[in-house]
């Protein structure tokens, strides 16, 4: 089962889709046309096959590297053994991306013979539709068209199945750690070329968010003050309205019973603010 | 047919789809940049990242109140107003509804520690407070879509008494249905290393959405453009829905953790068992009325993950509205256009104060 397409890697996607469509109607056409050697002609090519390896390469992971390739710097450091020296943690560093890099080769082929069933089954559905519409061998589109419908089919099958679901999450598992390593020589280049390191400005930034959270608080806190005050004015003013009032009205004054004592004033301001500093708390 | 007349007939079809291809390639070519999002809008509150837009009316107000529309924080708010043609919250605004958009921008480094609670009861609580303030209001309508739509759900369920009615659209309750792919990939993910060396790049979230359905979103859709001939107004469209497809924000790796973590693997939120700002997120406190608007073919939040949300919510006035067409189809499509923005105006018209 081949993972890549013939097409330059960085080629415009329609071009990739036109590579497969001919390559794909050309392996269908031939293989259904004879039904008695079904391995005949290529494979049906896949073309969503190259994307995690891709996202692996922007990584800086090298998923194709054949283990002992000397052109892989990381080499070097699985030829010393142990890690030792001045440079030991980054040669141990360097020891876990190969390694890393090994795992990534592993689940990497499982998932192409993943692939490789599914395209088998969808090649058998396929067949089966076309044994039942005559229609379909003559017209390569709409083979082609029969063919993504049944590979959904089959994807869809597989891609449900929790084997499936380990794969895919172990690949990106490895990534994540791969990522993390090239965070930690990246930190250690930084810091030789006297550069703000990834550590450095992830420190900056929670400071930042615990600045801005106690802003966030103080703002609400404030935002409270304002209304209460305003709800205290707005209070006064009804109170004085409705005093106004009652005068105009020629209401009887309230009764020494009824009038506030001389400390009731101070009291009730005393109790104003307290609202307000229950409001600081 | 024999394999040489299938290869003839193969090659004869390649021949010309090839000179369809060419003058396809050639006009997309001439079309260069396309634009999307083109209603006119204002920004009205900004702060960090997120910017609040309200956009200018486009027919008398229905004299309800604003609808506030809180989109994904994985995908870029501008499909719903990806062209005039196809834009449903242009929609929204031809029936008088008075639309605000709470667009999460382009999270960075910076965002790297924001807590989920953050995006919840703080952007999204301040741009609720801000439109209830400028309205002299109690109280508004929201509308979450897809995640927005379950963090819409968060958000009423904790400050219910600021909606006066919620929609949420294609969003997930239940996130562990069978039908559920993208859970069940997320369930073996290791989403704290994943989210250790910062954000999680809008690349890789990509990779996982086209891995839902690879041969449709890889290869046949190419396949299919190069037969669009020079069709000028469809190679637009096409290219602005792969504009759209790509535009895939980084994820701010806390809130992304915790939001993979506590939905996806736990399932908190349908559990009752969720809290944000301290407080227990629970569905049955939003009492207000609800419509849940769902997609019958959609394969990244199928109907059993969005369905159960009437069994949770604790007020009566609950509807439901299935429209056939998928994820994608559910902005986009004529099929929804034409049933989906009448609905959310008549439902809205129906409950106004």
């Amino acid at each position: 089962m081949n993972d890549s397409t013939t097409t330059h890697p960085e080629a415009p996607p329609y071009l990739k889709a036109w590579d497969d469509y001919v390559s794909a109607c050309q392996a269908l056409c031939e293989r259904l046309s004879n039904p008695a050697a079904p391995a005949a002609g290529g494979a049906v090519p896949l073309a969503f096959l190259g994307s995690w390896k891709d996202f692996a390469a922007s990584l800086g992971m090298r998923p194709d590297a054949a283990p002992g390739d000397s052109s892989n710097p990381e080499d070097k450091f699985a030829s010393l053994f142990p890690a030792l020296g001045y440079s030991r943690e980054y040669q141990e560093i360097g020891r876990r991306m190969l390694d890393l890099t090994g795992q990534f080769q592993r689940r990497y082929a499982e998932f192409l013979q993943h692939s490789a069933d599914i395209g088998q089954s969808a090649f058998q559905a396929t067949q089966r539709r076309a044994s039942k519409d005559d229609t379909l061998l003559a017209s390569p589109a709409a083979i082609y068209d029969a063919w993504i419908d049944c590979a959904e089919e089959a994807y869809a099958q597989a891609a449900h199945g929790e084997p499936f679901a380990r794969l895919l999450a172990d690949l990106c598992n490895i990534l994540s750690e791969f990522k993390i390593e090239r965070g930690k020589l990246l930190e250690a280049l930084a810091r030789q070329i006297d550069w703000p390191s990834r550590a450095e400005v992830d420190s900056l930034h929670r400071q930042v968010q615990t600045l801005r959270s106690a802003a966030v608080k103080a703002k609400g806190v404030a935002k409270m003050r304002t209304a209460a005050k305003a709800g205290r004015a707005a209070k006064a003013g009804r109170a004085a309205k409705a005093g106004t009032a009652a005068k105009s009205k020629g209401v009887a004054k309230p009764t020494a019973a009824a009038k506030p004592t001389p400390g009731a004033k101070r009291r009730g301001k005393q109790k104003i603010r307290k609202t307000s500093e229950r409001a600081d708390r | 047919m024999t394999t040489t007349e299938s290869f003839a007939r193969l090659m004869s079809d390649a021949a010309a789809m090839q000179e369809r291809g060419q003058s396809a390639l050639r006009a997309l070519r001439e079309i260069g940049e396309v634009q999307v999002g083109l209603s006119e809008k204002t920004c009205v509150y900004a702060e960090d990242k997120i910017q609040l837009h309200r956009y200018v009316p486009l027919a008398r107000s229905a004299r309800v109140p604003p609808l506030l529309i809180c989109y994904a924080m994985v995908n870029r708010p501008y499909m719903l107003d990806l062209q005039p043609d196809r834009s449903l919250i242009r929609e929204l605004l031809s029936l008088g509804v008075d639309v605000y958009l709470l667009d999460w921008g382009y999270p960075d480094g910076a965002d790297r520690f924001i807590p989920l609670t953050e995006y919840v009861c703080g952007y999204l609580g301040r741009c609720v407070e801000f439109i209830l303030e400028q309205n002299a209001i109690d109280a508004l309508n929201l509308l979450g879509v897809c995640q927005g739509g379950t963090m819409s759900l968060c958000y009423a369920a904790l400050e219910p008494q600021h909606i006066a009615n919620l929609i949420t659209m294609v969003a997930p309750v239940d996130f562990k249905t069978p039908e559920n792919l993208l859970s069940k990939w997320a369930q073996h993910i290791d989403v704290e290393r994943l989210t250790r060396s910062g954000n999680v790049s809008g690349e890789f979230l990509n990779l996982v959405y086209l891995a839902l359905m690879p041969f449709r979103l890889t290869q046949q859709k190419y396949v299919n453009l190069l037969q669009m001939e020079g069709d000028r107004a469809q190679l637009e469209n096409f290219l602005r829905m792969e504009k759209w497809i790509f535009d895939s924000p980084d994820q701010p790796a806390r809130a992304f953790r915790e939001f993979i973590e506590w939905f996806f693997q736990e399932n908190r939120l349908i559990r009752g068992e969720l809290t944000l700002d301290n407080r227990q997120v629970l569905l049955k406190n939003i009492q207000c009325p609800v419509l849940n608007i769902y997609a019958a073919n959609d394969h990244l939040v199928p109907p059993s993950a969005s369905i159960p949300l009437g069994a949770h919510v604790g007020g009566e006035d609950y509807e439901s509205l299935q429209v056939d067409v998928g994820h994608i189809g559910m902005y986009v499509s004529g099929k929804a256009r034409k049933t989906v923005p009448a609905a959310i105006a008549r439902w809205l018209q129906e409950r106004k104060p």
